[in-house]
């Protein structure tokens, strides 16, 4: 065998080896309900931000705590341990990673998908429109 | 109807434009195209071919300046003017307005391929007709990105001279038919602005940068399509070497400055997150490395042709393939910058297509490709260059198929989120091809082509081995980095420095011509050897000692009140003011040593600020420090940008109205108005009020029957009305009344009552963190674009002659 052709072999190999590695360590959208079957067990939920109910930040404690829905529609209280984020009251989605406990969601990362920002900007405010005008 | 006040001319002008650019690129593609078939027809059909894609080229330049002078106008009746300017943004950020949205980056892509097209009309000779066929027909594919027309009902691009009121979900609108909109909308009178992320300096220069990267890919990719399609599978290598390098250098300075504007200008602490569109342009690049080295094989020892279509072919593939995961939309959950969607279809279509027709080319050819049937011998040079290129390629596609992790899920309808720790994941894939390529790069200069002396080459790589291992070691014992494969990659890393500095100076006889190589694989392995330093031992000094869970440290951020000094690594820091400069809230933080003797030492003041925008939110911009030998990071993470009087210290507001012997409750304490005084100073004369005062006279009762009292009072002396506060005191409560106004038909007075509180002093949360030998990456950089620019100055000189 040609020494190439060794090397095409192990290329194939690790590429196998690549395919399979997302697979195994992707991890998978849940809800609330399954991530407290295992508390403490790191998972990725995505919820939506419950605007409604309070939405706290203590600088101080640099602790952030908010409600929100997951896709089964069930609401738990989310505690992050950092500073919020930029336009956290705007947005819709959240990607949380992190464990659940007995009082809540404490999620380590968040990411917020807000889709305001990009479509509703055109929005005109029909109200703002003066009636004089006419 | 006519609208009052709309600057339609500019609109239609640049409308017209795209028309005609599309158009004359078309008419390009299809005469060069002709033009490629024979000697007759080129005659007859080039002259046209290139006065098309000139007028293209002119058109397109047209629409530019229509851009930019409907932004330099402030035209806010169109949408891209409103949506990505404003009245008061300062000049120089105008031209990041330009490329801020799809459209105005689409038109950057396009003219800077104008630009290389007409290089190439003049430059590439006999494969000018193949080659600008090619660039035709890219060029009428991003046109139509950005041409807004509706064509069978659907829709065909995004023009950038679409007015707000022809949007469609804004058609039939009340106010679309009001003529005068312009002045009575309010919205009209100044746009949202420029996201506050890309007001800074290297928004103005990164992106065209980045841009040329990505059309300096396309010439490569055109030679070896028409190559392929020209059956000349030899000469074109030798042609598109030059380019391949000018790609290198271009792309990889592209992407590294993009990294300097996340370090300096964006607070996720750090240069390179593996985030989808860093990664996405990273791809190409690598690819294209893999290309260039196979090139260089197949010029020493025509070998690995094949190869080297496949790899030059696929770096441009990536580059679509980029600009459709950025672009459609369909990162939307993984990345933190991806642009909007809207044009997924269509950049759909141009990726579908160009890999479609790309691969069923050299499908169809492969088996014409001249190989050599005889293996190469594993001590020579092209052996090990091969490897390394195939390692490359292995590290560009675990990167691409982590990224494409929401295409998957969409190709096979899973729902698979991305691995929890993401980054981590990526580093330990791309740690070990780091080192196999490191290595490489080091000893590879040593190997001589077809067969290697091997005692020759031990004793040439000997010293700089064992000299890299000592500095490695002295190095990481600074940091007390000894996880055994970052130490291993640090050797790798100084090694490869080491070779090549040694090769150049030793065998290359310190000729400036041909150092390229070596300078920028020197440069290659300092930006690893910098990424890994100040990654691998990076020190978040702000946090303190608590952790939630395992790896999960509850806070990383460190508190500071004004005007306290507070221990923070190393440091004491010490947050001294604030001030408001413009838009920007900029915090004056003092770092001081403790010395011996237990005094403060001044170091340094780092300003970290907070650029305020009601539209867009308030952006953190972080503060650094740089040292030789290391990096102070600092940003806000959390500060009241708000004003407040630290004067008054009595608060919350409550409004009392009593009249002259009631009684109220007010804080659990009666509170009485024993009495009101009139005491007026009048003029005889005319019989009116010159000086009045009127006095409350206030009594407070506590629960335990405490009493005590105070007096309000209101005067008005020469036509001015004055207030005198009457301060209560029971134990450790305070209360301050003021007589605010009377109220004649009542007949009672207004009290304003107010609760002492302790002013809470004013507080920032910063994160600070240290990045050791940072300025190793930076080095790197500069150097791997100086020396790729010297090697392939050298190439060009090579391809002439």
């Amino acid at each position: 065998m040609k020494k190439t052709e060794i090397v095409l072999i192990l290329l194939v190999a690790v590429i196998i080896g690549v395919i399979m590695s997302l697979t195994f360590n992707a991890s998978t959208y849940i809800t609330f309900a399954v991530a407290e079957k295992r508390m403490g067990k790191e998972f990725t939920v995505i919820g939506e931000l419950n605007k409604e109910k309070e939405i706290h930040f203590e600088p101080r404690l640099n602790l952030l705590t908010f409600y929100a829905a997951d896709s089964l529609n069930n609401e738990r209280k989310v505690y992050y341990h950092d500073s919020k984020p930029q336009d956290f009251e705007r947005s819709e989605k959240i990607t949380m990673t992190g464990f659940a406990t007995d009082t809540g969601f404490v999620a380590r990362t968040i990411l917020m998908k807000c889709p305001s920002k990009y479509n509703e900007q055109q929005h005109i405010d029909q109200d703002s429109i003066t009636t004089s005008s006419y | 109807m006519e609208y009052i006040g709309e600057h339609t001319l500019v609109g239609n002008l640049g409308q017209a434009f795209i028309s005609i650019a599309f158009a004359a690129s078309l008419l390009a593609a299809f005469s060069f195209y002709r033009a490629s078939k024979n000697e007759k027809l080129k005659l007859e059909w080039l002259p046209l071919a290139r006065g098309a894609f000139y007028t293209h080229g002119l058109a397109v330049i047209g629409i530019i300046v229509c851009m930019f002078a409907m932004i330099y106008g402030h035209y806010f009746e169109y949408q891209y003017v409103w949506q990505h300017s404003s009245l008061d943004l300062p000049t120089h950020y105008m031209i990041s307005c330009f490329w801020e949205g799809q459209e105005g980056s689409f038109l950057l892509w396009i003219f800077w391929n104008i630009i290389l097209g007409v290089i190439l009309i003049r430059k590439t000779k006999k494969w000018e007709t193949s080659v600008l066929t090619i660039v035709s027909i890219i060029q009428t594919f991003l046109v139509s990105m950005v041409m807004g027309v509706y064509l069978l009902g659907v829709k065909i691009g995004t023009s950038p001279f679409i007015l707000i009121r022809n949007l469609e979900e804004n058609l039939g609108l009340p106010w679309t038919e009001m003529a005068n909109y312009l002045q009575v909308v309010p919205q009209f009178l100044d746009g949202r602005g420029l996201n506050p992320l890309l007001q800074n300096y290297w928004m103005v220069i990164h992106p065209p940068i980045l841009f040329l990267g990505f059309a300096l890919t396309m010439i490569p990719f055109t030679y070896a399509i028409s190559a392929l399609w020209k059956k000349q599978y030899a000469e074109w290598v030798r042609e598109a070497l030059p380019w391949t390098y000018a790609g290198i250098m271009v792309l990889g300075t592209g992407i590294l400055m993009g990294g300097a504007w996340a370090y300096e200008a964006l607070s996720f602490g750090g240069f390179w997150a593996w985030d989808p569109v860093e990664n996405s342009s990273l791809v190409p690049w690598i690819i294209l490395v893999a290309a260039a080295h196979l090139m260089l094989i197949f010029r020493a020892r025509k070998a690995a042709l094949r190869s080297t279509f496949a790899l030059t072919i696929l770096a441009f593939l990536l580059i679509i393939y980029s600009t459709y995961l950025t672009r459609s939309g369909i990162l939307g959950d993984t990345s933190v910058h991806a642009f909007a969607g809207g044009l997924d279809y269509q950049l759909l279509i141009y990726l579908i297509s160009f890999v479609v027709v790309s691969v069923a080319l050299f499908l169809v050819r492969l088996k014409n490709i001249p190989t050599i049937e005889k293996d190469e011998d594993s001590s020579s040079r092209e052996f090990w260059m091969f490897i390394g290129s195939m390692v490359l390629f292995i590290s560009a596609f675990q990167i691409t198929w982590f990224t494409s992790l929401p295409v998957i899920n969409k190709v096979l309808g899973t729902n698979m989120a991305p691995p929890l720790d993401a980054i981590a994941l990526y580093n330990s894939w791309q740690t070990p091809f780091a080192l196999i390529i490191i290595f490489l790069v080091g000893v590879t200069q040593y190997l001589s082509y077809k067969k290697t002396d091997l005692k020759k080459f031990i004793k040439q790589i000997a010293v700089s081995l064992i000299l890299a291992a000592v500095l490695a070691v002295l190095i990481a014992s600074t940091v007390q980095m000894w996880h055994p494969l970052y130490l291993v990659l640090l050797w790798a890393t100084l090694f490869a420095a080491i070779a090549n500095f040694e090769y150049w100076r030793k065998i290359l006889k310190g000729s400036w011509n041909l150092s390229g190589a070596s300078i920028a694989h020197i440069g290659f392995a300092l930006v690893i050897m910098g990424s890994l330093l100040s990654n691998a031992n990076k020190n978040v000094i702000s946090s303190n000692e608590g952790f939630i869970a395992k790896d999960f440290p509850s806070n990383e951020n460190i508190l500071l009140e004004k005007g306290d000094t507070t221990a923070m690594g190393n440091y004491f820091v010490h947050y001294k003011s604030d001030t408001l400069i413009g838009i920007n809230k900029t915090y004056e933080v003092e770092y001081f040593d403790l010395q011996e003797n237990g005094s403060f030492e001044y170091q340094f003041t780092l300003h970290p600020f907070i650029q305020l925008n009601e539209i867009m939110g308030n952006v953190a911009e972080p503060a650094t420090e740089h040292f030789a030998l290391y990096d102070v990071y600092t940003h806000l993470t959390y500060a009241d940008v708000d004003e407040h009087d630290t004067t008054d210290p009595y608060h919350h507001e409550s409004l009392i109205n009593i009249k002259q012997g009631d009684s109220v409750i007010y804080n659990k304490h009666f509170l009485y108005l024993d009495s009101l005084m009139v005491n007026a100073n009048t003029n005889i004369e005319s019989s009116r009020a010159l000086d009045v005062m009127l006095i409350a006279k206030i009594r407070m009762q506590n629960m335990q029957g405490e009493i005590s009292k105070t007096d309000a009072i209101y005067a008005v002396k020469n036509n001015i009305a004055q207030s005198f506060p009457g301060f209560l005191e029971d134990g450790e409560l305070k209360y301050k009344f003021l007589f605010s106004e009377v109220n004649p038909e009542a007949g009672s007075i207004q009290i304003k009552a107010y609760e002492h509180i302790d002013n809470e002093k004013p507080f920032i949360v910063m994160k600070a963190i240290i990045f050791p030998y940072i300025n190793v990456l930076w080095i790197g950089m500069v150097l791997m674009a100086v020396g790729t620019f010297i090697a392939m100055m050298q190439l060009f000189k090579q391809s002439k002659s």
